[in-house]
């Protein structure tokens, strides 16, 4: 995916400006910043959510100029801290990651035998298969997010963005999630998160950073000039060290 | 839930209207007369007949609109009036009176009270809609039609000071009115449930993806904005039928959905389908009671309906079938 | 003979009908009526001459145009009745300002009518508050008038079942309401019965099965009257044996005054007319 001079709009607030990011294909790209750089508000850029001037292309296919379903069906979006309105929601699980087969479906929304399947290997995937029949709002934290980590699965887009997919999931859990990256990136799908766990965010093949707004760097995430770059970032709070194959951080 | 589960429900419930519709034919302003075959057929075919209908088929418009506004608003206390539709109504039925002039056979007369409570409705969720500049956000049409509501409320209380004869007839449209249901009402209300839950079906996936977030259902690829401005035309329209035949009868859309909502299993399709019918039946049920306990005296059914919906909601959440998370 | 004793005794000592004692010293000169059946009472007592002022609905007779209206029931204008220095203010006894007027130390007289003999009762108190001695007078001129309507009617009209509504609700007068006395005065048979009170709201299936032979309304309810379902096979409205009442008759009608002998006479003469253009 390229993106090019773009601009994301919050109402009449402008709050990202002339961003020119590769996305690099089948790759995993993590978007990393402070607090209120504009991360989420890149991806919801992306998915039209909010407003945006400039270039979104996929594969060069300007994607602006695609119809809902087709941008829907290419691009999944997981939405942070699950922003839907809780009390409220008497979705079972299944039914809830069948909502994510809604791009897929014709006109009267009944799931074909197609679509059954894709939402048990979701569930199955996610571990979720056993809780199937509860309703979304009877489960603990842990459980409902991989429940919508399901829904995204379910859409079986080849782009998928996730905003703070790991909230709520506990350590054996997001070792899952890793495993999860490693498959979808194995079938071919590329992968945009944004993550404020750092570590995690360097297990990416690719690093965004925001900063106010801005694009502040774009690299590969094993260069030793991204990683100068992110401790500058970070404002020299943050100290690199490498352990076996992996990097991690440590605040200084 | 399994399918032949749904379809027992569904069975039952049917079977209770259709014994509330036959009961409709023997209770009357003669109180609870089992002797069936001595009504006379007028009372029989002409008044008791159509008016059980009718109360169901009211009931069932109004609890399929509140039906619709709880699960677009996202809100348990949604009823079908919220966007200024009842007191819309209302204005229009203090026009009409106001306008009628005797022995003269015009356009007012032609429209009539139904006609113009039917207009009110509309045009006060359309008032509701242009005020918040389109369906934007579900806070926003909210206030609208609260600010709507307020205003015709003011503008119907300055009516009945300027003319204080039409009070009376104001009020009692205010409190809902069963009695006076003829075929004609029946086949409009009945054409108009048709199509309302058919649209509805339709729109459902809406609902159910709104239950994930306006974000995520907008990434979703439904063109939300369209979908939710048809689900308030069906929701107006809906209320505007029931309104213009039986008044503003309270507690019909807002308790209906709540009733039956331990019982649809969480899909959407099947909670509004037995809102509908719960509606139906509580409307019925409250219209029978209304005419028969102190026979041939009428109490207001929209008190009837409060104390039976209401009822039936403080048993259930004594129960905690509602509102409990963890 | 007292006076000179110092001690004031009140020339006239009345009690309202919520069993208050009202003493005045003596008979008020500045009237003011905030109901128009009272209004009415007064001015049949001659008295009219002293009100100062009457409520918005006050319309009889026509020389109180000039007075200052002074609101309607719930929503009386205080500040102009103390304006108007009145000696005593006649209300209904439901009426809210009935407090505020005795803080402010103006005499208040609260009465309830409801049927004949309350207004009997009204005028006779009246009377005694006002310093006239025209009550008998005009509740025998009532009697007269009601007995002339009575005679109006032949023994065919006499005991017709006759339904009255009120509004469209439907709500209807009964027997024990001062309309349900006009009728059963003019020895009509009223389809509701008096167990069911004054104004009682009724299923209309009642009166289809009740199958009057006249019913009476206000003008403005009939078209919609006639289109409820299975009202048109109901004798009254077959044969169109339907009393519509003008405003101002409605309001002779509705008020329980001097003007009910003037009530009965409408009834008795619309009666008239529909079984002549019926025979």
């Amino acid at each position: 995916m390229k993106i090019s001079d773009l601009n994301v709009y919050r109402g009449p607030c402008e709050v990202l400006r002339n961003l020119t990011i590769d996305i690099p294909k089948g790759k995993w790209t993590s978007i990393i910043g402070p607090n209120g750089a504009g991360k989420s508000s890149l991806l919801q850029g992306i998915t039209n959510i909010l407003s945006t001037t400039g270039y979104i292309t996929i594969d060069d296919v300007n994607i602006q100029n695609l119809d809902r379903k087709a941008r829907a069906k290419a691009i999944a979006w997981l939405a942070q801290n699950n922003d839907a309105a809780e009390e409220f929601s008497e979705l079972t699980v299944y039914d809830t990651v069948m909502l994510g087969r809604i791009p897929h479906q014709g006109w009267l929304h009944i799931p074909s035998s197609l679509d059954h399947q894709v939402v048990q290997e979701s569930l199955n995937k996610t571990h979720t298969q056993s809780i199937a029949s509860r309703f979304l709002h009877e489960l603990s934290g842990g459980e409902k997010q991989r429940v919508l980590l399901a829904r995204l699965l379910a859409v079986q887009s080849d782009i998928l963005l996730m905003d703070e997919p790991l909230a709520n999931l506990d350590p054996p859990h997001q070792a899952d999630w890793l495993i999860w990256q490693k498959e979808l990136l194995a079938q071919g799908k590329t992968v945009v998160t944004v993550l404020h766990e750092i570590q995690f965010a360097l297990k990416a093949d690719h690093l965004v950073m925001i900063k106010q707004g801005k694009l502040y760097f774009e690299g590969a995430s094993k260069d030793p000039a991204t990683h100068r770059a992110l401790i500058a970032l970070f404002d020299g709070r943050i100290h690199l060290e490498k352990l076996g194959n992996e990097w991690i951080s440590l605040p200084v | 839930m399994p399918k032949h589960q749904l379809y027992l429900k569904l069975l039952a419930l049917f079977a209770v209207s259709l014994i509330l519709i036959a009961l409709g034919c023997v209770f009357g302003s003669t109180g609870i007369d089992w002797r069936f075959t001595e009504v006379d057929r007028t009372i029989l075919y002409e008044i008791r007949l159509p008016r059980s209908i009718g109360a169901y088929l009211a009931g069932a418009l109004l609890g399929l609109a509140g039906a619709i506004a709880q699960g677009l608003f996202r809100n348990p206390l949604a009823d079908p009036y919220l966007l200024g539709s009842a007191s819309g109504a209302l204005l229009g039925v203090g026009i009409i009176l106001c306008l009628s002039s005797v022995g003269e056979y015009s356009l007012v007369t032609l429209i009539g009270i139904n006609g113009g409570a039917f207009a009110g409705a509309l045009l006060g969720v359309l008032a509701a809609l242009l005020l918040a500049g389109g369906y934007k956000s579900s806070l926003r049409l909210l206030l609208s039609g609260v600010v709507i509501g307020v205003i015709f409320s003011a503008a119907n209380s300055l009516l009945t000071f300027v003319r204080p004869d039409l009070y009376q007839s104001l009020q009692s449209f205010m409190l809902g009115n069963t009695s006076l249901i003829t075929w004609n009402a029946n086949l409009m209300m009945g054409l108009a449930l048709i199509i309302s839950i058919l649209l509805t079906l339709l729109l459902s996936p809406v609902l159910s993806a709104l239950s994930l977030g306006e974000n995520t259902a907008r990434t979703l690829g439904l063109p939300l904005d369209q979908l939710r401005l048809l689900l308030i035309a069906v929701l107006a329209l809906a209320t505007g039928f029931a309104v213009a035949q039986t008044g503003l009868i309270a507690f019909v859309g807002l308790a209906a959905p709540h009733l039956v909502r331990h019982i649809s299993g969480g899909r959407q399709r099947v909670q509004l389908i037995l809102s509908s019918i719960a509606g139906g039946i509580l409307l019925l049920g409250s219209d029978l009671l209304a005419k028969s306990i102190f026979a041939p005296l009428e109490i207001p059914v929209g008190i009837v309906t409060a104390v039976l919906g209401g009822g039936y909601l403080l048993l259930l959440l004594r129960r905690e079938q509602i509102g409990i998370r963890k | 003979m007292c006076g000179f004793l110092g001690i004031s005794i009140a020339a006239v000592e009345v009690i309202d009908d919520r069993g208050k004692t009202i003493s005045l010293a003596s008979p008020p000169q500045r009237l003011i009526s905030l109901l128009p059946s009272l209004t009415e009472s007064i001015c049949a007592l001659g008295k009219c001459n002293h009100l100062v002022g009457v409520d918005r609905f006050s319309n009889w007779p026509l020389s109180l145009q000039n007075l200052p209206k002074l609101g309607g029931m719930s929503d009386s204008n205080l500040e102009a009745i103390v304006q108007l220095k009145p000696d005593l203010v006649m209300v209904d006894k439901s009426s809210p300002i009935i407090s505020r007027l005795e803080d402010l130390r103006i005499p208040v007289m609260a009465f309830e009518i409801k049927t004949m003999a309350d207004e009997e009762r009204t005028l006779k108190k009246l009377d005694l508050a006002l310093g006239s001695k025209e009550a008998g007078r005009v509740w025998n001129q009532i009697q007269a008038e009601i007995t002339r309507a009575n005679k109006q009617l032949d023994g065919s009209q006499k005991n017709m079942r006759v339904y009255f509504e009120v509004n469209a609700a439907p709500y209807a007068a009964g027997r024990s309401s001062f309309i349900g006395e006009l009728l059963t005065r003019l020895e009509l048979n009223n389809i509701i019965p008096e167990s069911l009170g004054p104004f009682p709201k009724i299923n209309p299936e009642f009166v289809v099965q009740a199958k009057p032979q006249i019913i009476m309304l206000s003008e403005t309810g009939v078209t919609d009257m006639k289109k409820r379902p299975g009202w048109a096979d109901i004798p009254a409205v077959r044969e169109n044996r339907i009393c519509t009442f003008k405003k101002e008759q409605s309001d002779v009608i509705v008020r329980p005054g001097p003007r009910m002998g003037e009530a009965a006479l409408i009834l008795s003469q619309c009666i008239a007319e529909k079984s002549l253009s019926s025979k």
